[in-house]
């Protein structure tokens, strides 16, 4: 019993050696690597001081393009946008790590059914910034919740899984070439995309997700940041009520919430789109330069919205008119 | 409970613990505390569908009981046949039901009769193959003389539903596990350490091996209309290693945690894709299946003492019914047949893989390429998607699609496979740098803490269900 104890001991001792040692190695490549994630979270954890921060999945990744928005608002402009994060969580995530050192002006928080949905995967993505475990406690009890922490907390090395192989390759190659303040284009496709539509029932809220989406916005009223939120368009057809749950939430909470997909833009312009999901580069400028416009207006008239204006199908300048505002 | 679950690492050590804190002479509290344990670990799937490993562990216990007691060869047979049939009854209605139904108002609707077919809607109890022929092959060896009928119900509802193996085997034999049940167990550090070493390299096959596999396989196979043959190829490729290392991976598990318990299961896997002929896998693959399926089956047909033609239907008839033991879909019969076929083949021109090389690489190559392309089937979700990924295998043979998944996943996936061949290569061909590094106890130690290390960077923690749960 004595050796089997010791054993366990020795191999304890040993996996305990290279877990921090391997760690060690995985964070300098971390550091240095190229990719596209391991790079934009770096930045977002460490580096951020644009006004007016962008959020969302790769819908807003690809979709928003920061030059654009620069011009048009006369402001610094980020796109933080990361591929495959759509869920409250992983945004939670981004603005606490900003916030630890950087008040933005605006956010703007691309959204998806999937933000409040209980059926769909809760905390994709949230592991991209396991790197940086125990650097904000915000961030961290999302880890918590997703039952990651205490491995975390065990191993070091474990914050790098499934990551290596692309912070290896983002040694030798640069990822970011095209990238531009976050924005990385979408290619335009050999074949347009197909029409599709979209239909979903009216979904069951989790409470975890309203949660965190209430606490988010808590922290941007806390830092007095104006924050907005926006639906891209896809090339789908949705029916009037597929965000009626995203829209409810927004209003009972009087944040802006601009629809671009329900009044279905750009469906005549299979060209603008990468797949049924994204637009490509040319429909991004496209789309940006007209978001810009809403944007630019809402920032002007923040003060002034009235609660039955802050949700509705989209926010030019015709409808403002239409509504009285 | 998976055994790749946190709920599993809690609780085997727990049990292993409280096991060795009863003392070894006290085999009947040490098999109390193992069935409750192992009713434990299948409750926490559906606490329910418990009372049907029961009702088939007092089926088949009475059946034993009576064909030992019954003096009248006919009585024997009745009670064989009345355990058989009780038992196969349930796996037949939980498993089968609803295809039978579906093809037999199929058959009717070409003849013309549209009858409407009731439907059994309930979900497939895990491990119902695996515990059912457990047992179904205790009461046979009862009738047959080979074992002797267990009369103490604890020890003999343990040996149907052992957890280590309970739900995906090895379907182990009553004369090689019962009699474990009945001996001392001390404590033995070597061998401790063999099983975690084991359970190790299943958790390695399971978590970095399957599982990395399975992201690409599952894209592919589940949108078979979206892809080209160049995809179907890889996905092929990769799923032959994903459910190696799913079920591989298990056996090794169940095998390493019975191991820490003092048991010794029947070996499950034979680096079986170092085949050089299908009969060759078949004697490395699942072995506590097609050994089984041999005794039972095969044998009873009349195995090979009997003319050509008959031989080669018995082999048919064994290896449709391995097939259909996998699942109620045609997908299963059809890879069932299949390699059945390729038996035949093989008996019929004398292929046996034990040829020298080169020869014997060539007969790699073809047994692998057969495995392969056998496996496209058998992952298929229809018959209809078989032709459609044949058929664009033969006419779209473009470059595989990647970019959903990422190259990463593909690059992991494949260097898992290259870690596997090469230790398998050094067990199957006894290199002698394995003998002697195996001797010293400091390498095996630095062997386990950078399995675990690699496990954790690069396995994929979601809980997936292992593939043969569904089986």
């Amino acid at each position: 019993m004595k050796r089997f104890f010791l054993a366990l001991f020795l191999i304890f001792a040993l996996w305990l050696a290279i877990d921090r040692s391997g760690a060690a190695i995985m964070w300098w490549l971390q550091q240095h690597s190229q990719d596209t994630t391991s790079s934009k979270i770096k930045h977002i954890v460490e580096d951020i001081s644009a006004d007016v921060v962008l959020m969302g999945t790769s819908r807003c990744n690809g979709h928003y393009v920061p030059s654009i928005l620069s011009d048009s608002l006369d402001m610094s402009v980020y796109n933080a946008g990361i591929d495959g994060s759509d869920n409250i969580f992983a945004q939670y995530m981004v603005l606490s790590y900003i916030l630890q050192y950087h008040t933005p002006k605006v956010v703007c928080m691309e959204v998806q059914n999937s933000f409040l949905d209980e059926e769909e995967a809760a905390f994709l993505t949230t592991g991209y910034f396991a790197p940086y475990f125990g650097v904000c406690a915000e961030a961290d009890s999302v880890f918590r919740l997703a039952g990651t922490y205490t491995f975390y907390k065990l191993s070091h090395l474990f914050r790098y899984n499934t990551k290596v192989l692309a912070m290896i390759t983002g040694q030798f190659k640069s990822h970011l070439d095209n990238e531009e303040h976050g924005y990385i284009p979408n290619p335009q496709p050999d074949t347009p995309p197909e029409l599709t539509h979209w239909n979903t029932g009216p979904f069951h809220l989790s409470n975890e997700k309203q949660e965190y989406m209430e606490k988010f916005i808590q922290r941007c009223k806390e830092r007095d940041i104006m924050l907005c939120f926006m639906i891209s368009p896809a090339f789908s057809i949705v029916d009037s009520t597929y965000y009626a749950q995203l829209k409810a939430f927004s209003a009972q909470h009087q944040i802006p919430l601009l629809d671009y997909h329900t009044p279905g833009y750009y469906l005549n312009q299979p060209d603008y789109f990468k797949d049924s999901y994204h637009l490509c580069d040319k429909g991004a400028q496209h789309y940006t330069s007209m978001f810009a416009h809403s944007l630019k207006q809402l920032i002007a008239l923040q003060g002034r919205l009235t609660p039955e204006a802050i949700s509705y199908r989209s926010l030019d300048s015709s409808d403002w008119a239409e509504r009285g505002i | 409970m998976l055994f790749n679950s946190l709920a599993f690492l809690l609780f085997f050590p727990t049990v292993c613990i409280l096991f060795y804190c009863i003392p070894a002479s006290r085999i009947k509290y040490r098999n109390l505390l193992l069935l409750l344990a192992s009713y434990y670990f299948y409750m926490n799937w559906k606490p329910v569908y418990a009372l049907l490993l029961l009702t088939s562990t007092v089926l088949t216990y009475l059946a034993s009981i009576g064909i030992e007691r019954s003096k009248e060869q006919w009585r024997r047979k009745l009670c064989l046949t009345a355990g058989i049939v009780l038992n196969l009854s349930i796996l037949v209605l939980f498993k089968y039901f609803n295809f039978l139904a579906l093809n037999l108002h199929n058959i009717l609707e070409l003849a013309g009769l549209s009858i409407p077919m009731p439907s059994f809607d309930a979900l497939l109890p895990v491990g119902i193959s695996f515990y059912t022929f457990q047992a179904l092959g205790y009461s046979i060896d009862v009738y047959r003389g080979k074992t002797v009928a267990e009369h103490n119900f604890l020890t003999y509802a343990l040996f149907v539903s052992f957890f280590p193996q309970l739900v995906a085997g090895p379907i182990e034999r009553s004369c090689n596990l019962l009699p474990q049940f009945k001996s001392k167990h001390l404590f033995d550090d070597v061998r401790v350490m063999q099983g975690l070493r084991w359970m190790l390299w299943g958790y390695f096959l399971k978590l970095v091996l399957a599982d990395r596999c399975g992201l690409y396989v599952d894209t592919i196979f589940n949108h078979v209309d979206k892809h080209n043959g160049g995809s179907f190829l890889l996905a092929s490729f990769l799923f032959s290693f994903q459910i190696y290392g799913d079920f591989a991976g298990y056996s090794l598990i169940a095998i390493g945690a019975a191991k820490v318990l003092g048991f010794q299961l029947m070996e499950n896997f034979r680096h079986p894709y170092f085949s050089c002929s299908v009969g060759e896998f078949w004697h490395r693959w699942h072995i506590s299946l097609s050994t089984w399926f041999k005794d039972y089956v095969y044998i009873p047909l009349g195995g090979n003492r009997v003319g050509r033609m008959r031989h080669y239907f018995n082999l048919l008839v064994t290896f449709v019914l391995s097939g259909i033991w996998h699942g109620a879909n045609w997908t299963f019969l059809c890879w069932g047949t299949l390699h059945g076929l390729a038996l035949c083949l093989e008996k019929a021109f004398g292929f046996h893989g034990k040829h020298q090389s080169p020869a014997r690489l060539l007969y790699w190559v073809v047994t692998f390429v057969f495995l392969c392309i056998t496996w496209m089937a058998f992952r298929a979700d229809s018959l209809s998607d078989v032709i459609t990924i044949a058929t664009s295998m033969v006419t779209d043979m473009g470059i595989p699609y990647v970019q959903d998944v990422g190259y990463g996943v593909i690059a992991s996936a494949l260097m898992a496979i290259i870690i596997v061949i090469v230790k398998e290569s050094s067990e199957e061909f006894d290199w002698a740098i394995r003998r002697m590094l195996g001797r010293i106890p400091l390498v095996q130690y630095v062997y386990m803490a950078s399995l675990i290390a690699f496990i954790s960077l690069f396995g994929i923690f979601g809980n997936n269900q292992f593939i043969y749960f569904q089986f």
